[in-house]
């Protein structure tokens, strides 16, 4: 059995005061350890966290949700976290996922699991055109990477501290889902996917990406794919 | 030999570009070849742009102002290039400062409580 406390949830968060408080109190209650990484929020995002306790770690720039990642993947290495979990802070994805991805990884003696919304099981209320964006999404990213997944780009993943030492995010803004499997492959991880709720509320629908941010993603993943 | 304005303006154009470099960028012993080199280049084809004819039929290119146009297409793409993978590396330096600064603060908030 693993001790919750050393599965760190590493949460980014950009101007997210509305909800940051609730969705770090839904993981606190199941007894993980948490790390806000608060990438220069201008909306005192902090003051909805006080009296929780977290690690809380503040960008004094705004740098992009994938330096958060590895700035929150590096301050759970050093505080000796066993696994490391991906989550975002808008509440779309549900923390009762993970205790069947630690028992999924460990039973299948994987790397790393990545949530798909689109598996079998998985609860989801993602609208017909995002589908379509995220299913272009994914052959566009197995182009880039050579992984196939059924929703390559969900925030929620669950990986090893041996996982977490070979993974350096360099792709500081919304490139890194693509970096993840390009790195994946890289360091020949073996990875599986594992079925996650994810739940769109009116929030987070008008705080995430538009279908439209496909372009810009696009382009930056073509810029990674050479400069790399 | 007729000198036109435009001569005359490109001509100090490249004198002032050059200025400029040795003055705020480079001042080295081989720095100072180069843009004398470059200098006496640039100047020697606004004076007699013919030349530049010459070579461009030599590679089979028709016109001199054609042969300038397509090399400094590549040599500004080829600058892109090198301009951005450059402040890529300057963003990853930039990221792992801010980044080790906000570790820093959290461990020291950490070792306080």
């Amino acid at each position: 059995m693993t001790d919750n406390k050393s599965i760190f949830v590493i949460i980014p968060c950009y101007n997210e005061a509305k909800v940051i408080r609730n969705t770090v109190n839904e993981v606190l209650e199941k007894g993980y350890t948490v790390v806000i990484v608060d990438d220069c929020s201008k909306d005192h995002s902090r003051r909805q966290l006080s009296g929780l306790p977290v690690y809380y770690l503040h960008h004094r720039v705004n740098m992009g949700q994938g330096a958060s990642l590895q700035t929150g993947i590096e301050f759970a290495k050093r505080k000796g976290a066993k696994y490391f979990v991906t989550f975002d802070a808008d509440g779309q994805h549900d923390i009762n996922d993970v205790p069947g991805m630690v028992a999924y990884l460990e039973k299948e003696n994987a790397d790393i699991v990545f949530g798909s919304r689109f598996l079998q099981g998985a609860k989801t209320n993602v609208s017909r055109s995002r589908s379509f964006a995220l299913n272009l999404g994914r052959y566009i990213s197995y182009l880039v990477s050579g992984i196939m997944l059924s929703d390559s780009f969900n925030g929620l993943r669950l990986f090893s501290k041996q996982t977490a030492d070979k993974i350096k995010i360099r792709e500081n803004r919304m490139v890194h889902p693509v970096e993840f499997l390009v790195l994946t492959a890289a360091n020949k991880l073996k990875h599986v996917e594992y079925p996650v709720s994810i739940h769109y509320s009116d929030y987070s629908r008008a705080k995430g990406l538009k279908n439209s941010d496909g372009i810009k993603i696009l382009f930056e993943m073509f810029l990674y794919k050479i400069f790399r | 030999m007729n000198i036109t304005i435009i001569q005359i303006v490109l001509t100090v154009c490249i004198a002032l570009i050059a200025v400029y470099m040795y003055v705020r960028l480079r001042s080295g012993l081989f720095d100072v070849i180069l843009i004398v080199l470059f200098f006496t280049a640039g100047v020697f084809f606004v004076l007699f742009p013919e030349t530049t004819n010459k070579i461009a039929h030599f590679v089979g290119v028709s016109k001199g102002a054609n042969l300038l146009l397509y090399s400094a297409i590549l040599f500004l793409f080829f600058l892109i290039l090198k301009l951005y993978s450059r402040l890529r590396r300057v963003e990853e330096k930039f990221t792992e400062l801010v980044r080790n600064k906000s570790i820093e603060e959290a461990e020291e908030f950490d070792k306080k409580n």
